[in-house]
C-alpha cells in the first residue's frame, strides 16, 4: 500500500510533462468558443495546473515514562522521519483520461494511522474515489483484563497488537447524467497477534494468539433521476474469512495456580483454530420524489442475507478437569461444524405533506425484521485416565427480531424566525433470544412498547444567532433489557451567536434521564453535558486568533444486582464529573494551548496534551513547522498505567 | 384491433415519460431569467468562485435546462432583480429557512443515496439547512464538499461541542489525530438509524465497515450486540474507561444485566437477567468477566461466549 501511495503521490510528477502543444491549445480554445464554456477550473495556466502542499518532518520522542503499553494504547506516536500530510490538486491540461485529480494523505511514515484518499473526475464521464486508512489497534491495559493483578503481575489478558487496514472504492459513471450506473469495492482486515485466554472448567489459561480477518464488498447500481421522481437500485454482496488461532507449547499454571482435590491444573500444549468463511447478497431499493408542489415521499427497503459456515478445532494437553463427569482428562480434543443465517430486512417510507404554508407534516415508518438461525455439531474426545472418551453435542440457536418505529413530526413557523415542533413517536416490536443456561426455556422472548412523546423549537433571530432545541420522553415500561431506555426524558439545546464577524459564541446543553422502578431492577441513570465555545479571529486571523472550548460532563447511574456469593442486592454504582477543555492561542507565527481532560467519580483520570507551534514562512512556498506536544495520563486507582511523554516534531511545508 | 390498443398505451407512456422529462426545463425556460452572465455583471467574484466548485457543471450543461443559467438554478429568476438591483426581487437561500433551503438543494440533490431519508433526518428536525455545512459559492476558499477528515471534523464540531469534546479523553477513536471524520461514522445527510449512524453492507450497523470481525452471523449471539447496538456497552466517542466502555469495571458492565436479580412481572420481563453461573465475585479471577467470555460480541463455538 505504501508502494501505491508513492505511486499516487507521484501523479502530479508525471503530470508534469505534460506536452506543452496541449497546453497551448487549451489556452487558445477559450476565446472561440462561448465565454461560460470555458471555466477557469477547465482551462489550468502552466502555473495553477498543480495546486497543493506536501509536508515532511521528524519527530523526536526523548523520553516515554511509565507505562510504555499504557502509552502505545492510547497515543503510539513513534519516532522517525514522517510525511506528515499531502494534498494536491491535479488539472490536467491535456483533458486525456481525466480532467481533475486529487489526492490527500496523512500521518504516513511509521504512525498509527495512515490515511489516503484520490478522486480521479472526467466531467459527465466518471468520478472514481478511493480512501484507503491504515490504522493500529494496540491495547494492553493490565486494568481492563487481569485477573493476577492483586498478585502483582501486570498481564491484560485480553490483548492486541493488531492492524486494521479499510480500503473503498467506487466508481461513477456519467454522473450529472440523469442515469448513473456505478460500482464499488471495499476490503476491510484485521491482523496481528495477542493474548487470549483459554479456558477449561477449572481453569483458564493466557495464551498466545493470532487473528486474521478480510470481508469484501462488491455493489454495483444504478441512479436514476426523472424530474421529480428518484431511484436508486444497489446489489451487493460481501465474502467474509476469518483464520484465528491460539497455541501454547510451555506449561502453563493458569490463572488458577492452587490445587483442585489435590493436583494442580496446568496447561502443557494447546493448539486451537477458527475457520470461518461467510457471504452474503443484499439488495437495496430507494425511491423519492416530489409528486406535486405539497407532497414530498421517499422510501426505501434493503435485504440481506449474511450467512458464515464454521470450522472449529481444539487441541489441549495437560491436567484438567471435566465437571460433567467429574474426573481429570490429560487430553481433549474439540472439533466443530457449525452454520448460521440470518435473512435480514429493512424497510422505511417517509411522507413530507405542506398543507399550508406554515406548516409541515413529516410522518416516518420503518420496520427492521431479522432471525438468525444456526446449528453446530460438536464433537469431543478425552483421554480420561488412559480410557478414550467421546461425546457429541447437536446444538441450535435463535436470534428473532421484529421492530417497527412510527413517528408524526408536525413543524408551524409562528414567525419568520421562529419554527415549533411537536411530534409522537411509538416504537413496538418482539424478540426471542437464547435462554439462560439454568433456565428450562430454550429461547427467552422480550417485548418493547415505547411511546415517545417530542417537542422543540428553532429560533433564528438573524442569521447571527440561532437556537435549536429539542426534547422528548417516555413513561414505557416494556423494554429489552434492564439498562434500556424506559422512563426518560431527553433534552438538547444548541445555541450560537456571531457576536462580532470574526467573534462567535456557541453553547449546547444536554440532559438525560432515564430510570426503571421495579424493585428489581431500581436503575437511576443521569446524564447532563454544558458545553461552550470561544472562536476569535481579528482581522481575518492574519496577526492572532484564540479557539477556546470547554465541557462539563456529569454521569451517575445506580442500578441492582445480586452478589452472589452473599445473596444480597447491591447497586451497581458509576459516577464521572469530567472537565474537558481545549484552548489554542495563536499570535503571529506562534500558537500555545493543548487539551486536558479531567474526571473524578469511578475511575478518576487525569489526562493533557499541552502543545506550542511555531510556524515561520520561509519563502512563498514553504514553511517551516516546529512543534512541541506533551502527553500525560495519571490514573488514580490504576497509576501502574501512568505514563508521560515528550514530543518534537519539526517539518517543512512545501505549497504551489 | 389489439395493435391500436398498444399503439395508444406506448403513445400515452411516451407523453407520460416525456413530460416527465421536460417538467424542469419547462420550468428553466419560463420568462424572467437572466442569465450567468447578467449575474456575473456585479457579482464576479461570487461567479468566478463558483467555477472552482462542482455546481460549475450546471453551467456548463450538467443540467441542460439550466446551462448557462447556474446561479438562477438556485436564486431563482433574476431579470428583475438584474433591472430593479434590489435584494428584494431575488431569492436568497441564505436568508430562508431551513426546509426552503433543504427544498432547493433537493430539487437536484434528493435522488443520490445519502440523501434519500433527507426529510426524516436529525439534521432536518433542528432545522439545519444544507447550507449550513455546505459552502454553495465556495467563498473564501471554502469547498462545496470537504473530504479531508480534519476539515470535515472542524465542520461538525462547530455545532456538536460536547460530542468534540469527548475526543479529549484517552480511550477514544482517533479523530483529533485525522485518522477518522464524523462522517466515517455518521450519515449527516440521513439516515434512519438512531443518532444518523451509516449503515455497512446494505442494513447492518455502520461501526462494522471497520470491525467486521464482529458482524457475524455467530452461531451463538449476544443479544444486546444485535438488539441495543455496540453503545449499549461503549462510548464511541470517547471514555475515561478502557475499550471506551460505559462502566470502569468490565463486570459492571456485564452484571448491571445479568444481575442474577429475578425478573420483573411477565410483562415487563427482561432479557438477560437470570445468571448465565454463580462465580465468586470476590475472586480477581472471577472479576474480569471477559478474561474468560472472550467472545463477548457472539462466539461460532460456544453458547456460553468462552471460546
Amino acid at each position: 500500500m505504501r508502494l501505491l501511495a508513492t505511486l499516487l503521490l507521484a501523479i502530479p510528477l508525471v503530470a508534469q510533462d505534460a506536452p506543452k502543444p496541449a497546453d497551448a491549445s487549451a489556452q487558445a480554445s477559450p476565446t472561440q468558443t462561448a465565454p461560460a464554456a470555458a471555466p477557469a477550473s477547465d482551462t489550468p495556466s502552466p502555473d495553477n495546473w498543480l495546486q497543493g502542499s506536501i509536508e515532511l518532518g521528524y519527530r523526536w520522542i526523548p523520553n516515554i515514562d511509565g507505562s510504555l503499553d499504557t502509552y502505545r494504547s492510547v497515543v503510539d506516536l513513534g519516532q522517525g522521519p514522517k510525511m506528515l500530510d499531502a494534498d494536491f490538486t491535479l488539472l490536467n491540461p491535456s483533458k486525456i483520461l481525466f480532467d481533475r485529480a486529487s489526492v490527500r494523505a496523512t500521518s504516513w511514515g511509521g504512525d498509527p494511522y495512515n490515511t489516503l484518499r484520490v478522486d480521479i473526475e472526467k466531467q459527465d464521464w466518471y468520478r472514481l474515489t478511493a480512501d484507503y486508512r491504515n490504522i493500529a489497534y494496540f491495547n494492553f491495559l493490565p486494568s481492563y483484563a487481569d485477573p493476577t493483578l492483586a498478585t502483582g503481575s501486570l498481564l491484560d489478558q485480553n490483548a492486541f497488537d493488531t492492524r486494521i487496514r479499510t480500503l473503498d472504492i467506487q466508481l461513477d459513471l456519467l454522473p450529472n447524467k440523469w442515469i448513473t450506473p456505478y460500482l464499488g469495492y471495499g476490503r476491510n482486515t484485521q491482523f496481528g497477534s495477542g493474548i487470549s485466554v483459554f479456558t477449561t472448567d477449572q481453569n483458564d489459561y493466557p495464551v498466545a494468539s493470532i487473528f486474521s480477518d478480510q470481508t469484501s464488498n462488491y455493489r454495483g447500481g444504478v441512479r436514476i433521476e426523472l424530474g421529480r421522481f428518484h431511484f436508486n437500485v444497489e446489489q451487493g454482496g460481501t465474502t467474509y474469512k476469518e483464520d484465528q488461532g491460539a497455541s501454547d507449547n510451555v506449561t502453563n499454571p493458569g490463572n488458577f495456580t492452587g490445587a483442585f482435590f489435590g493436583e494442580q491444573l496446568p496447561l502443557s500444549a494447546l493448539d486451537e483454530l477458527y475457520r470461518v468463511r461467510g457471504d452474503s447478497v443484499y439488495t437495496k431499493v430507494l425511491a423519492a420524489g416530489n409528486p406535486c408542489s405539497w407532497l414530498n415521499i421517499t422510501g426505501e427497503y434493503v435485504y440481506s442475507r449474511p450467512s458464515t459456515d464454521i470450522d472449529y478445532t481444539e487441541t489441549s494437553a495437560g491436567n484438567f478437569f471435566l465437571n460433567r463427569i467429574l474426573q481429570f482428562y490429560s487430553l481433549g480434543q474439540d472439533m466443530l461444524t457449525g452454520d448460521a443465517a440470518m435473512p435480514h430486512s429493512f424497510g422505511n417510507i417517509t411522507v413530507e405533506i405542506r398543507p399550508a404554508k406554515r406548516v409541515r407534516i413529516v410522518e416516518h415508518w420503518d420496520t427492521d425484521r431479522y432471525s438468525n438461525a444456526t446449528s453446530a455439531l460438536l464433537a469431543e474426545n478425552f483421554l480420561v485416565a488412559g480410557m478414550p472418551l467421546t461425546d457429541q453435542q447437536l446444538s441450535s440457536d435463535r436470534l428473532v427480531l421484529h421492530e417497527n418505529d412510527e413517528e408524526v413530526d408536525v413543524y408551524y413557523d409562528l414567525t419568520s424566525h421562529l419554527t415549533l415542533r411537536g411530534g409522537y413517536r411509538f416504537t413496538w416490536g418482539d424478540t426471542e433470544v437464547r435462554g439462560p443456561i439454568l433456565a428450562e426455556e430454550a429461547l427467552e422472548p422480550g417485548t418493547l412498547r415505547r411511546h415517545v412523546g417530542i417537542a422543540g423549537f428553532n429560533y433564528r433571530m438573524t442569521q447571527k444567532f440561532r437556537v435549536t432545541a429539542s426534547a422528548e420522553g417516555s413513561p414505557s415500561d416494556q423494554t429489552f433489557f434492564r439498562t434500556s431506555l424506559q422512563q426518560y426524558e431527553k433534552a438538547r439545546i444548541r445555541a450560537s451567536y456571531d457576536i462580532l464577524t470574526n467573534l462567535r459564541l456557541a453553547g449546547d446543553f444536554s440532559l438525560l434521564n432515564n430510570s426503571n422502578p421495579d424493585p428489581s431492577i431500581k436503575l437511576d441513570f443521569k446524564s447532563r453535558v454544558e458545553s461552550a465555545s470561544l472562536f476569535w479571529t481579528p482581522n481575518a486571523a492574519k496577526w492572532a486568533n484564540l479557539l477556546a472550548d470547554y465541557s462539563r460532563s456529569a454521569i451517575s447511574s445506580s442500578i441492582l444486582y445480586l452478589v452472589p456469593q452473599t445473596l444480597s442486592p447491591t447497586p451497581s454504582l458509576y459516577t464521572e464529573n469530567a472537565h474537558a477543555l481545549t484552548s489554542l492561542l495563536g499570535v503571529k507565527w506562534f500558537s500555545v494551548g493543548g487539551t486536558m481532560f479531567i474526571s473524578s467519580g469511578s475511575r478518576p483520570t487525569r489526562y493533557y496534551q499541552p502543545v506550542a507551534r511555531f510556524s515561520l514562512p520561509l519563502n512563498k512556498h514553504i514553511q517551516w513547522n516546529t512543534e512541541w506536544r506533551w502527553y500525560s495520563m495519571k490514573e488514580a486507582f490504576y497509576s501502574f498505567e501512568n505514563f508521560q511523554s515528550n514530543q518534537l516534531t519539526t517539518s517543512l511545508r512545501f505549497t504551489r | 384491433m389489439h395493435n391500436n390498443h398498444s399503439n395508444v398505451r406506448r403513445v400515452a407512456a411516451g407523453i407520460v415519460v416525456v413530460s416527465g422529462l421536460t417538467i424542469s426545463a419547462a420550468f428553466a425556460e419560463s420568462p424572467g431569467y437572466a442569465g450567468s452572465e447578467t449575474c456575473k455583471t456585479c457579482h464576479e467574484e461570487i461567479y468566478n468562485n463558483l467555477q472552482k466548485t462542482p455546481h460549475f457543471a450546471i453551467e456548463t450543461g450538467a443540467r441542460p435546462a439550466w446551462k448557462q443559467k447556474s446561479c438562477e438554478s438556485c436564486h431563482g429568476p433574476g431579470a428583475k432583480h438584474a433591472e430593479s438591483a434590489s435584494a428584494d426581487d431575488i431569492r436568497n437561500p441564505g436568508k430562508l429557512s431551513a426546509a426552503e433551503v433543504d427544498h432547493t438543494c433537493l430539487t437536484c440533490h434528493l435522488n443520490q443515496n445519502t440523501k434519500g431519508g433527507r426529510i426524516a433526518s436529525g439534521h432536518a428536525k433542528d432545522q439545519v439547512g444544507c447550507t449550513t455545512c455546505h459552502s454553495i459559492h465556495g467563498a473564501n476558499g471554502a469547498k462545496l464538499v470537504e473530504h479531508a477528515k480534519a476539515a470535515i471534523n472542524k465542520t461538525c464540531s462547530t455545532c456538536h461541542l460536547s460530542q468534540w469534546a469527548s475526543f479529549n479523553r484517552p480511550y477514544k477513536h482517533r479523530l483529533p489525530e485525522g485518522a477518522m471524520s464524523c462522517v466515517d461514522c455518521h450519515n449527516p445527510h440521513a439516515s434512519f438509524a438512531d443518532a444518523s449512524m451509516q449503515k455497512a453492507f446494505g442494513n447492518e450497523p455502520g461501526c462494522l465497515q471497520c470491525h467486521s470481525d464482529k458482524r457475524g452471523p455467530f452461531v451463538f449471539e449476544h443479544a444486546p450486540v444485535r438488539l441495543e447496538g455496540c453503545t449499549a456497552c461503549h462510548e464511541p466517542h470517547g471514555s475515561a474507561n478502557p475499550r471506551m466502555l460505559v462502566r470502569h469495571e468490565v463486570r459492571l458492565v456485564c452484571l448491571e444485566c445479568h444481575s442474577n436479580l429475578p425478573n420483573p412481572g411477565l410483562q415487563n420481563a427482561k432479557l438477560g437477567g437470570v445468571p448465565p453461573a454463580f462465580h465468586n465475585l470476590l475472586l480477581p479471577q472471577f472479576q474480569n468477566c471477559t478474561a474468560c467470555h472472550i467472545k463477548v460480541h457472539g462466539s461460532y463455538v460456544d453458547r456460553t461466549l468462552l471460546r
